[in-house]
């Protein structure tokens, strides 16, 4: 094993990863892709991507489906704004609070759907996400309700390509942090308690701990997210805590395949491009786009609930080709 | 005798439901009984909707996202159905016509209920369950998830965004109840939700049909030992629930016109009640829904409008740090989770 399958190895990446980010880094400065609409939209890809990565620590290894994901991604956002607005704290640092804040409060919800199991759990999280986004809504001194907070945005350029990196960035990050937790001791207690809590127990795994640790973890990140969302698009309404939101990356993470992390990233930029595509392309037909999605995502659950990556794993990830399977795999493990 | 209402008074569902008592008595004396008028009209409907979500809960163990598109569709068909017949009753009137036609649109809006509710489990449910029930909870919330996206952004493209709505079903002057004035439309709406909500217990409790869906939500395999069709129960629980939905959709059209996301509200309110009072509880979301519906109005009347989201949503998460299983809570919950 060479050293750069060393560090491959370490980041959780295979060849084919490492080339499809080559090609996500370079695609804003491909025609047609240079041009701003596109790498807006490029940018939303990213960010769902990202969010999906997040959104699967939670709901592919332990089971519990965030259903209040957007409304702790917005608290974040909005911690950050508020901050920059009002105290006028740079960005960079308000982005970094919003992260911090945002966990504390994964952490309360962990504590608070302790007690519940499975799909009760991901309903007493979605009534936390109401519960925020009425407060956003009705605080309005603070948040400016639905007119809209105004944010500092991170850079100071009209072009969209630095915020592109930005997110591409997140998105990495947030995968080698999941990834490398999952592929330790850790991901295997999370994935013991998804499947079966009373035989974790059993096994000396501390569901409560493991839990609280995961919601955590996934809450910071998307904090994070927040406070990119916030100060790139510069203005920031309660919408972004709607359950729609929320429903947008679930679709995406579910129809990449839970459990995969990778999968919901892979499958979010083609897919939001085609969206967008049929959004702006038949914008006499609204909704169309979104009726797509709720197909997709029925047809996926009742035919393949793995979803693409257990696809991908029993069709593709074993080729006979020797060069291709490293492609794929990367260098195999020393026996 | 007065032991045991003792241990009552100090059991979960006893102290909430005493300290409702206390709370409507209060807000009552202290700002009219238009309150209690407030809440039984919107407790009536919401204990509809949640009654709905309950019995899939219980019988079908579907965790059900989309029961308020099918309130959505009721109010849709109600003013669909409505409208022309108030075209119809301006250009030449009748007093009878005028009397049925509300009624004639309710009951259009639960066929349609029933027939959607019967075809989503045909058409979505059972392929899913012959093909796998491997982690079927998870997988049938998330399946309904999708159809709700489905179904809000269907009305969206077909029918528009803008409201649909109407003025008033029944005309005439207010009724008096109290010193109280109540609009018909609402007087009729409490009405028709008590009779659903009789039709409904009765059924369940005398007849061949309802005795077969309980005989489900106990123990489906000994359902189908004892030779009950079970396809044809689940398709049948599956129209009941969705019809009391669009019932209650179709009987608030004068409240909340048809537009995409109208379900949503009614869903959450659905969600709240089951939660609070224990899953596939059908009794409890009875009484849930004057509980959370008084919760509302008291919101609104003492901390404003907008706040009724935030106030009972808090109230409930407090509930269950203390009582996770639903203040009635039932045994459904461990199954649930197999």
């Amino acid at each position: 094993m060479n050293r750069f399958d060393k560090v491959l190895k370490q980041l959780n990446l295979t060849p084919a990863g490492l080339l499809g980010l080559i090609i996500l880094a370079v695609l804003p400065f491909v025609p047609p892709f240079n041009q701003e609409y596109l790498i807006r939209w490029l940018i939303a890809a990213a960010f769902i991507a990202a969010g999906a990565i997040t959104f699967d620590f939670t709901a592919g290894y332990i089971n519990i489906v965030n259903f209040g994901y957007y409304a702790i991604l917005g608290f974040g956002g909005y911690t950050s704004a508020i901050l920059a607005v009002n105290l006028g704290v740079p960005p960079w640092i308000g982005i970094l609070c919003g992260a911090l804040t945002a966990g504390l409060l994964g952490f309360l919800t962990g504590l608070l759907t302790l007690r519940l199991r499975g799909i009760f759990a991901a309903v007493m999280a979605w009534f936390v996400g109401l519960a925020l986004m009425g407060l956003a809504t009705k605080m309005v001194w603070l948040t400016r309700g639905p007119l809209g907070l105004r944010t500092p945005r991170l850079f100071d350029t009209a072009s969209n390509v630095p915020y592109y990196f930005l997110i591409l960035g997140l998105m990495l990050v947030s995968y080698i942090i999941c990834s490398r937790i999952v592929s330790s001791r850790i991901g295997i207690a999370f994935k013991a308690i998804g499947q079966n809590m009373d035989a974790a127990r059993t096994s000396g795994i501390n569901p409560t701990f493991y839990r609280i640790i995961n919601f955590t973890l996934s809450c910071t990140l998307a904090g994070l997210l927040g406070g990119f969302y916030a100060h790139y698009y510069g203005i920031l309404t309660p919408d972004i805590m709607h359950t729609a939101k929320t429903v947008e990356v679930l679709a995406v993470a579910y129809i990449g395949g839970r459990g995969s992390l990778w999968g919901g990233a892979a499958v979010a930029f083609p897919f939001i491009l085609a969206m967008e595509l049929v959004r702006s392309g038949l914008s006499n037909l609204p909704g169309l786009n979104l009726i797509i999605y709720g197909l997709l995502l029925i047809f996926v659950m009742i035919y393949y609930p793995g979803g693409f990556a257990k696809f991908f794993d029993a069709h593709i990830r074993h080729p006979k080709n020797r060069a291709l399977n490293y492609f794929i795999n990367g260098a195999p493990a020393k026996t | 005798m007065s032991d045991r209402f003792i241990r009552w008074c100090t059991s979960a569902a006893g102290i909430t439901i005493l300290l409702s008592i206390l709370l409507a008595v209060y807000a009552t004396l202290d700002r009219g009984p238009y309150i209690l008028v407030n809440t039984a009209i919107t407790g009536g409907m919401l204990a509809l909707v949640a009654i709905g979500l309950a019995l899939l809960l219980g019988v079908m163990n579907v965790a059900s996202f989309v029961h308020g598109e099918y309130f959505m569709m009721g109010t849709l068909v109600a003013y669909y159905v409505f409208t022309p017949l108030q075209n119809y009753l301006n250009a030449n009137p009748s007093q009878t016509l005028a009397m049925v036609a509300p009624i004639i649109a309710i009951l259009a809006a639960a066929a349609t209920g029933a027939g959607a509710g019967a075809l989503t489990e045909i058409m979505v449910f059972a392929p899913m369950r012959r093909r796998s029930r491997e982690n079927w909870v998870m997988n049938s919330f998330l399946l309904t998830v999708g159809l709700a996206v489905l179904l809000i952004n269907g009305h969206l493209l077909i029918f528009g965004a803008d409201f649909k709505g109407i003025v008033r079903y029944w005309s005439g002057a207010p009724v008096t109840i109290m010193d109280v004035f109540i609009s018909r439309d609402r007087l009729f709406a409490f009405l028709i939700s008590i009779l659903v909500i009789l039709v409904f217990w009765i059924f369940m409790r005398t007849t061949r049909i309802g005795r077969a869906i309980r005989a489900v939500s106990q123990d489906e395999t000994g359902a189908l030992m004892v030779g009950i069709n079970l396809s044809g129960i689940l398709i049948f629980t599956m129209a009941l629930g969705c019809a009391l939905a669009a019932v209650a959709g179709a009987s608030l059209l004068f409240l909340y016109p048809s537009y995409p996301t109208v379900g949503l509200e009614a869903l959450y309110m659905a969600w709240f009640i089951v939660i609070l009072v224990g899953l596939g509880n059908i009794i409890g979301a009875l009484i849930g829904g004057f509980m959370v519906a008084l919760l509302k109005v008291v919101t609104v009347e003492y901390i404003g409008s907008g706040w009724d989201f935030v106030v009972p949503t808090a109230l409930i998460i407090l509930v269950l740090i203390f009582k996770p299983s639903g203040i009635f809570g039932s045994g459904v919950r461990g199954v649930l989770d197999k």
